[in-house]
């Protein structure tokens, strides 16, 4: 699909037929073990509480909608309300960590100015001490300010991605040419302006990639949410759906929710990887047309 | 045709230890201001979210709790100051070099695999030839959206003897002392392929494709043009994808974590970072988590420096 | 010299932070949390648990008591529970009621995270059994939880399996070993039951059955006896029957273990009180199948039972609201209405004494065992429990890691207990805690 609407690649010719089989079928076996196991959560979701330990794995079973009745029912639909923490969660966190990322990759790849190395390392460095530990200490210190089971706790820790930041600036390298920089200032725009309608427009594709690269990790993380809230109205769905799990030591484990929950969580996340994946057709040599 | 394009490798390569000024060195003069600016809120998230814990995590790490007489009843426990003792606790425990060895073993395995898979992957995506291409990037992608919680029910699914699809075909018990590893690295190749394959898909696609065109002018295949021109663009991504995977990898957690309810092949200590949730958030010892992940981060910061030196010799040796 | 001023303001603002971050973390000598009651409001107070539908039983108490305002907020069970609650205390703002397994209350009362109640609730002791009551007072004169649910162990098995493979129900351990070959020659395929390197609080209280006492205080130091010789009976009968190859050995509450439930491949399951809900939810096609005894004995006459899980109400030693949180804990585990809610909302088996007289007809699960209920009651009474110690969770977790292994191995149970033993000791001497012999 790329080839039909980007120009400059329609160009390989004649040999595509008989080349394009091999490439293609390589990709779809990838494909194929990466879905698997997920379908399996598809399957399993449709299987009622007496089909889901006892028909054979990849049999479909009877139970997918009131398997979804049960879980909209459970304790008068607190999952929707989890559901709707997790978007705000996943969704704030990702646009304010895209944001921040790509102005700081952007800077550190177009500017060179004393201390760029120090710094780049530094943010990245942040990689290097593992969240579980982490956790505990960021709870003492946002309870030392009264900050803690609120969704600040939540929100502003996974803002920063170290991961996010090394992404913008390899991107801000690659897709922003020098010269395209050096004719805008010429013209006598200031690093703001500059930025903002120079860079960012040839950024786009990178800063999707960030954007559904750090909603993802925020809808999936546990840890930090788990710590941070005790105000059950507040759970995104991992640490709701925990709950759910471990139920306590006298209390079964409701799986058939957990399953259906777990698919339910995962329509938003393809919903938004398709809506936003035509961004990475454009076309970067944009930039050459330009100046 | 040599088409290392100047542009894409220019500023841009690895944090080396001098600032690189090749371009527009006035602009850069009179712009001093601007990028402490632009990188001032990362900074200020990065100090109150990551230095300030760190900084207490180090605090944390040479302190401990004494009790006296039975420790229940008020004052009973106290918080001390206790030097080195969990460092040095951390650094002779026996169980916890084991630990870093299996996790060297596996990690192996996993790098080598999944990110010969993402490039793969990666390249073929970019392609021109390639069909149903958009469904092989969301289904690739898809394991990484699949939250923890689901993990272990999931992989005893997949895995446990008489459930699983897999045992029907082949005959091996997948969660035995011999196969945990491969079963478990599996696990992070297919949750960590996806994320990996777009990082260097993203970087593909902020190539102009005019860069490939005078190759294909040339007569150069699809083959030659990846090899000879969409890598050696890729190498700083590729290096520094390996540089996060391999820290990643010191830090496996997670899946050792889902397999270990369902088989007794893993300890609590399977891992190093295992044995520090274990410490923080079983046993209650948080000042001994704090030791031993300090160490964790100086052995995947070595690691990562290491690979980094011997990368950068062999790859920019030629200049 | 921009990078300087930078590179300071950072240090000064680290610094600061830090301070803060410490002082929040450190000293118990923190003035109250900022849970603030408005003088003229009522109470409010906020009660972290597990349990099912305690949201609905706190709404009943909130009818009533329109000045003591409580608030449930559900939370996940298991160990790292017990950490989200003591980081919490430690932080200063943790729920002012916390549901806390019998287990973990020891080390809630060594960090100083929950009051200790004996001036308040003192009445509440004749409502419950001796040996529950140990439970909450540690076996010292402070009284730091009331007790909520108990789990006394029955055997849970397959009625009709036995019949069809000819074996009674087994009244002693002796004799469940030798159903257990039994069984094994009749199909290979199935197992009368399984051994969990899981599951030590189910080993926990088989050996409390067998009459063990881990830990114990005596005058002013604690008394560790993981391995003493109750407990490597226990352990050695086990690991004969893993070795033998007459008892499975996979664990407990996997997608398995499940199966085999369902699929009638695994006929009995030595479980606690509220193995119904597990069953029922777990094993749904083996509805009206199942029945329960007592636990097989160590020799005939004896009649003896353990504990298995089991959670009591704690509240918080930073509670500003002691006496209404004190009020409610009371309320909803020794009033009438309230333990009867307990039973039909929650699903738990209450920890007070005349609980056998709120509980009802059998579960529905049980349609085949009218006496249910009577049975269990029965078999409640000859539970012994023992004092939990202040590092539980230490035990368990080299329990888990030593039995694992000697599943694995099939290696000796006994000496795998000795490992843990050893772990659970080292570490008590390492914290500094005054160890007796």
């Amino acid at each position: 699909m790329a080839a039909t609407t980007v120009p400059g690649r329609t160009a390989a010719p004649r040999a595509s037929r008989a080349g394009a089989v091999v490439p293609t079928a390589i990709l779809l076996l990838g494909a194929l073990y990466c879905l698997l196991p997920v379908s399996w959560v598809v399957v399993a979701a449709t299987k009622s509480k007496a089909e889901l330990f006892s028909t054979s794995t990849f049999v479909p079973g009877t139970g997918l909608l009131s398997n979804i009745a049960d879980l909209a029912a459970y304790r008068d639909g607190v999952f929707w309300l989890w559901l709707a923490n997790t978007v705000l969660y996943a969704g704030g966190g990702a646009l304010l960590s895209t944001a921040v990322s790509t102005v700081s990759g952007y800077a550190l790849a177009k500017y060179a100015f004393p201390g760029r190395n120090l710094i780049f390392t530094v943010l990245i460095g942040g990689v290097l001490v593992p969240a579980v530990v982490l956790a505990i200490p960021q709870y003492l210190l946002f309870s030392s300010f009264g900050l803690a089971d609120t969704y600040w706790s939540v929100l502003l820790p996974q803002i920063l991605s170290p991961y996010g930041v090394y992404l913008a600036r390899i991107y801000a390298a690659a897709a922003v040419p020098d010269a395209l920089l050096e004719a805008a200032r010429i013209d006598g725009a200031g690093h703001w302006l500059l930025m903002r309608k120079v860079a960012l427009p040839l950024m786009l594709p990178g800063m999707v990639t960030i954007f559904l690269f750090q909603f993802t990790a925020i809808w999936n993380n546990f840890l930090l949410p788990f710590i941070m809230l005790g105000d059950d109205a507040k759970f995104p769905l991992t640490v709701g759906l925990y709950t759910l799990l471990a139920a306590g030591a006298n209390q079964p484990a409701l799986y058939n929710l957990i399953i259906t929950g777990t698919l339910i969580s995962l329509v938003p996340l393809v919903a938004l990887f398709l809506t936003m994946q035509r961004h990475w057709r454009t076309d970067l040599a944009g930039g050459a047309l330009k100046s | 045709m040599s088409a290392r394009p100047a542009a894409l490798s220019a500023p841009e390569r690895l944090p080396e230890p001098a600032p690189r000024r090749r371009r527009a060195p006035a602009r850069e003069r009179r712009a001093t201001a601007a990028p402490y600016l632009f990188l001032a809120p990362a900074m200020l998230l990065f100090t109150l979210f990551l230095a300030v814990p760190i900084g207490y995590t180090v605090y944390l790490s040479v302190r401990g709790t004494k009790v006296s007489g039975l420790g229940l009843g008020k004052g009973a426990r106290r918080e001390i100051f206790t030097g080195l003792d969990n460092y040095t606790a951390a650094i002779g425990d026996g169980e916890l070099w084991a630990g870093w060895l299996r996790v060297l073993g596996y990690g192996l395995l996993v790098l080598a695999v999944m990110l010969t898979l993402a490039l793969l992957f990666a390249l073929l995506l970019d392609s021109a030839r390639v069909r149903l291409a958009r469904f092989s990037r969301v289904a690739i992608f898809l394991p990484y959206a699949v939250p923890g919680v689901a993990a272990t029910l999931l992989w005893g699914f997949l895995y446990l003897p008489s459930l699983s699809p897999i045992r029907q075909v082949l005959d091996v018990d997948l969660l035995g002392t011999g196969t945990v590893m491969v079963s478990m690295a599996n696990i992070a190749v297919w949750g960590g392929v996806g994320f990996n394959m777009l990082v260097l898909y993203t970087a593909l696609r902020a190539v102009p494709s005019s860069y490939y065109e005078a190759a294909r002018i040339d007569g150069a295949s699809e083959v030659q043009i990846a090899l000879r021109i969409k890598v050696p663009i890729l190498l700083p991504a590729i290096i520094l994808t390996t540089v996060f995977s391999i820290i990643a990898t010191v830090q496996v957690f997670t899946e050792p974590t889902a397999l270990r309810p369902l088989t007794n092949t893993i300890s609590s200590t399977w891992s190093p970072l295992m044995k520090v949730y274990r410490d923080a958030f079983v046993t209650g010892d948080l000042y001994s988590a704090a030791a031993t992940s300090i160490v964790i981060a100086v052995i995947s910061l070595v690691l990562s420096f290491g690979f980094l030196r011997v990368v950068r010799d062999r790859a920019y040796g030629e200049g | 010299m921009r990078m300087n001023r930078l590179a300071a303001t950072m240090a000064a603002v680290l610094a600061t932070a830090l301070a803060a971050g410490c002082s929040g973390g450190g000293s118990s000598a923190e003035p109250a949390p900022q849970t603030t009651t408005a003088a003229a409001g009522p109470v409010k107070l906020v009660y972290w648990t597990w349990a099912p539908n305690m949201d609905k039983i706190a709404a009943a108490w909130n009818a009533k008591n329109p000045d003591i305002q409580v608030t449930v907020s559900k939370q996940a069970g298991g160990d790292d529970a017990a950490a989200k609650f003591l980081t919490a205390a430690k932080a200063g703002n943790p729920p002012d009621l916390v549901q806390a397994e019998y287990q973990m209350l020891p080390s809630f009362v060594a960090a100083d995270a929950v009051a200790d109640l004996s001036a308040e609730i003192a009445s509440a002791k004749a409502e419950f059994s001796e040996g529950i009551w140990r439970m909450v007072t540690l076996g010292t004169e402070g009284v730091y939880a009331l007790p909520q649910d108990s789990g006394p162990m029955m055997l849970y098995y397959r009625q009709d399996l036995l019949k069809k493979y000819g074996v009674e129900v087994p009244k002693t351990w002796e004799q469940y070993a030798q159903a257990a070959r039994t069984v094994r020659e009749k199909d290979p395929k199935v197992f009368l039951g399984t051994f969990s390197s899981k599951d030590p609080g189910a080993f926990a209280g088989l050996a409390q059955q067998a009459g063990a006492q881990w830990w114990s205080i005596a005058g002013e130091s604690w008394k560790v006896a993981v391995d003493d010789p109750a407990t490597r009976k226990v352990a050695d009968y086990w690991g004969g029957l893993v070795k033998e190859g007459v008892i499975d050995d996979q664990p407990y509450f996997t997608p398995e273990w499940n199966k085999a439930l369902n699929d009638g491949t695994l006929l009995s399951w030595p479980s606690a009180v509220w193995g119904p809900g597990v069953l029922s939810t777990n094993a749904p096609k083996g509805k009206g199948k199942w029945a329960i005894a007592p636990l097989p004995q160590w020799s005939e006459g004896e009649n003896f039972s353990g504990f298995w899980g089991g959670s009591s109400t704690a509240v918080a030693e930073k509670s500003p609201n002691r006496a209404a949180a004190v009020k409610f804990a009371t309320w909803l585990n020794t009033d009438p209405e309230a333990v009867g809610m307990l039973v039909s909302e929650a699903a738990i088996y209450p920890a007070v004494s005349d609980a056998g007289s709120r509980l009802g007809s059998a579960p529905e699960y049980f349609s085949n065992q009218e006496d249910f209920w009577q049975q269990a009651t029965t078999i409640a009474a000859t539970a012994r429990g023992f004092t939990f110690g202040p590092n539980v969770n230490v035990a368990y977790s080299a329990w888990k890691d030593a039995f694992d292994k000697a599943v694995r191995d099939k290696s000796s149970f006994s000496s795998a207990l000795a490992t843990v033993q050893e772990s659970t000791v080292a570490d008590m001497r390492k914290s500094g805690f005054q160890l007796a012999r």
